[in-house]
């Protein structure tokens, strides 16, 4: 019996734990087929839970400073080493990942979702709106990301939101473009003419028909994403238009160790920046994974 | 084929156009104060009124925006680009200055980007699956995740701990002194450099994948050709298409990333110069350079596009 005809046969009070067996059975699958995707997954989820619970593992306060332990390498203490003002890398680098995963993960999602929305319309509709928008996201994408996202930041002021605001945008002509081809060709199938033909509304037909099928696009171009956000983050707080210190984010903790003296400590240098590759890195092949995944045709693509 | 470059070209102006209007709006239109870019918060609440609406009109900042606008295309159009609000020097004059090192980064960056990436596809797919294809691919996935300004310090540490070493950090043109010249250009590039060898490959290796499964290519190995030869003289000319247009692409990636990578290895270039008018908050000069960033970028793209068109007639028709 396939999963469709359990499904099928389940009243309301089970659907929900049927769902939930089948994510457990989709892991499962995903798990077997690619093992790599899945240990970079695990590391990725760690990454997540590391932010989450950054307090508890934190061995000191990330702005505590310690003045009998400034600049110093790494000791049985502090694992890490301490900065210039004795505060204890290790708890900074833990505390960076809260900056770095909130801001990459709320601008993607901000700024793909904004784009699928508007790409989803464009496709849809066509015609004079569509070629307005084809060239508004054609002048977005001719920026270099960084170039234009440290542009934003400084014109509305460093700060968390403008960061995740800064970020975004540069994401949005992404999702606009890949939803819109997607939608173009979900537009000639037969169960939207079915659905035109019952005389659903252009809302209904879009929320309802097309929307659906543009959900694994979407995730699929979501996770590709975040690592190139991570990299803008850490990049932005690195150029000083990033979230402003004291708060640490390992991009200004590198910006910061540069202050440290004539020639950076290299723990301080090490470390945050170690953390965006193992970030950057797990995140990168997980996507890698889920697309292989959800979309096979895409299979070996860059 | 004439045709086909107007059309780019006429299209490459429009782009350049909509590029200029988005940066206008970013500086000028977003919420936030112009004066609060360059006074900072304290400076902004210790200023009267009338100081405030002299500072204003002085800097030009009080007319209707679409003559500001016009005011700095104009600018743009004569050559100036206007002037820093710190320094008496002009954005054209800075640009002069510093923009050839930055040049120079970007083009030994490209040459060797192709260098290491195209040897590193033909091994993977000369020998699929072998030790030196796994290294390979292990390698451009992690230069696909590593920030090239923190491979930039990690490289300085290291010549410094082992050597002793630090590069010369005034701007000398290569032909004053092409040695001191190339010590400060070259850990830039190198730094930028592997970081597009890993989508070079990447790219080089899927699409070499792709042609290698064509007819002509199975006719090339039944005539008895050793597949080294197929791939090097067949094979290798077809699946450079899409490298090369990804290489117009990755300009982006060099441009911005020169930004933080020539402020790791303090590099007196352009990049350097806008992280110092970001920080200043220098806003004409940041309108400037982001706009020369962007156009410079359209018309490498116009290029790369103009190339692929020649080499290849399908294009073009279309």
């Amino acid at each position: 019996m396939s999963d469709a005809t359990v499904q099928q046969v389940q009243d309301e009070a089970v659907v929900h734990h049927s769902l939930l067996r089948r994510m457990g059975g989709g892991l499962r699958t995903f798990v077997r087929r690619s093992p790599m995707s899945a240990f970079w997954g695990v590391i990725a989820a760690l990454i997540i839970v590391m932010a989450i619970i950054a307090p508890v593992l934190a061995p000191y306060p990330p702005l505590k400073s310690d003045f009998r332990a400034m600049t110093k390498a790494p000791t049985e203490r502090h694992w890490f080493g301490t900065d210039q003002i004795g505060r204890d890398t290790l708890s900074r680098v833990i505390y960076g990942s809260r900056a770095s995963l909130t801001v990459a993960v709320s601008a993607v999602v901000l700024g793909t979702t904004l784009g699928a929305f508007w790409g989803l319309a464009s496709g849809y509709f066509g015609g004079r709106f569509d070629l307005v928008s084809q060239r508004i996201m054609e002048f977005l994408q001719s920026f270099p990301d960084l170039i234009l996202a440290m542009a934003i930041a400084m014109a509305l002021g460093a700060g968390f939101g403008t960061v995740i605001v800064a970020i975004a945008i540069t994401r949005i002509p992404f999702g606009g473009r890949v939803i819109r081809s997607v939608v173009l060709s979900l537009k000639e199938r037969a169960f939207v003419e079915a659905a035109r033909g019952l005389g659903a509304s252009h809302t209904r037909m879009m929320l309802r028909h097309i929307l659906p099928q543009c959900i694994a696009p979407y995730l699929v171009l979501a996770t590709t994403h975040l690592g190139v956000a991570i990299i803008i983050e850490a990049s932005l707080g690195f150029l000083g238009v990033g979230i402003p210190p004291p708060q640490p984010t390992w991009g200004n903790m590198l910006a910061d160790s540069l202050n440290a003296g004539l020639i950076p400590p290299w723990w301080l240098v090490l470390f945050p920046g170690g953390a965006i590759t193992l970030t950057v890195l797990a995140f990168n092949l997980l996507g890698d994974g889920i697309r292989d995944a959800l979309d096979p045709r895409l299979r070996g693509t860059a | 084929m004439y045709a086909y470059i107007a059309r780019r070209i006429v299209f490459g102006l429009l782009t350049v156009i909509g590029v200029s209007i988005v940066i206008f709006v970013v500086m000028r239109v977003l919420p936030g104060d112009p004066l609060l870019a360059v006074l900072g918060p304290e400076g902004l609440q210790k200023l009267s009124d009338a100081d405030r609406a002299k500072y204003m009109a002085d800097l030009g900042l009080s007319d209707p925006l679409i003559v500001q606008y016009l005011r700095w295309m104009r600018d743009v159009a004569s050559g100036t680009f206007g002037t820093s609000f710190f320094r008496s020097e002009s954005v054209a004059d800075m640009i002069v200055r510093r923009g050839p090192l930055t040049a120079e980064i970007a083009l030994f960056s490209v040459v060797l980007s192709w260098i290491v990436g195209i040897p590193v596809a033909l091994i993977s797919v000369l020998r699929p699956n072998s030790f030196g294809d796994t290294i390979a691919r292990f390698l451009s996935i992690l230069f696909l995740a590593v920030p090239g300004f923190w491979v930039g310090m990690l490289i300085i540490l290291a010549m410094l701990f082992w050597f002793g070493y630090r590069p010369p950090l005034t701007n000398i043109p290569f032909w004053e002194d092409p040695w001191s010249n190339l010590q400060i250009v070259l850990p830039p590039a190198i730094v930028l450099g592997l970081g597009q060898a890993a989508y070079i490959a990447r790219m080089a290796r899927s699409s070499l994948l792709e042609v290698i499964r064509e007819d002509y290519v199975r006719t090339a190995r039944a005539k008895g050709l050793s597949g080294r030869l197929v791939v090097g003289l067949h094979a290798l000319p077809n699946a450079m298409l899409p490298v090369i247009t990804l290489s117009g692409i990755l300009m982006g990636f060099v441009l911005a990333g020169s930004v933080p990578v020539e402020r790791a290895f303090a590099t007196p270039g352009l990049g350097y110069a806008m992280f110092i008018a970001v920080n200043e908050r220098d806003i004409f000069v940041v309108q400037n350079l982001v706009f020369l960033y962007a156009s410079v970028f359209v018309v490498l793209n116009i290029l790369i596009d103009l190339t692929t068109a020649w080499l290849d007639p399908r294009i073009r028709l279309q």
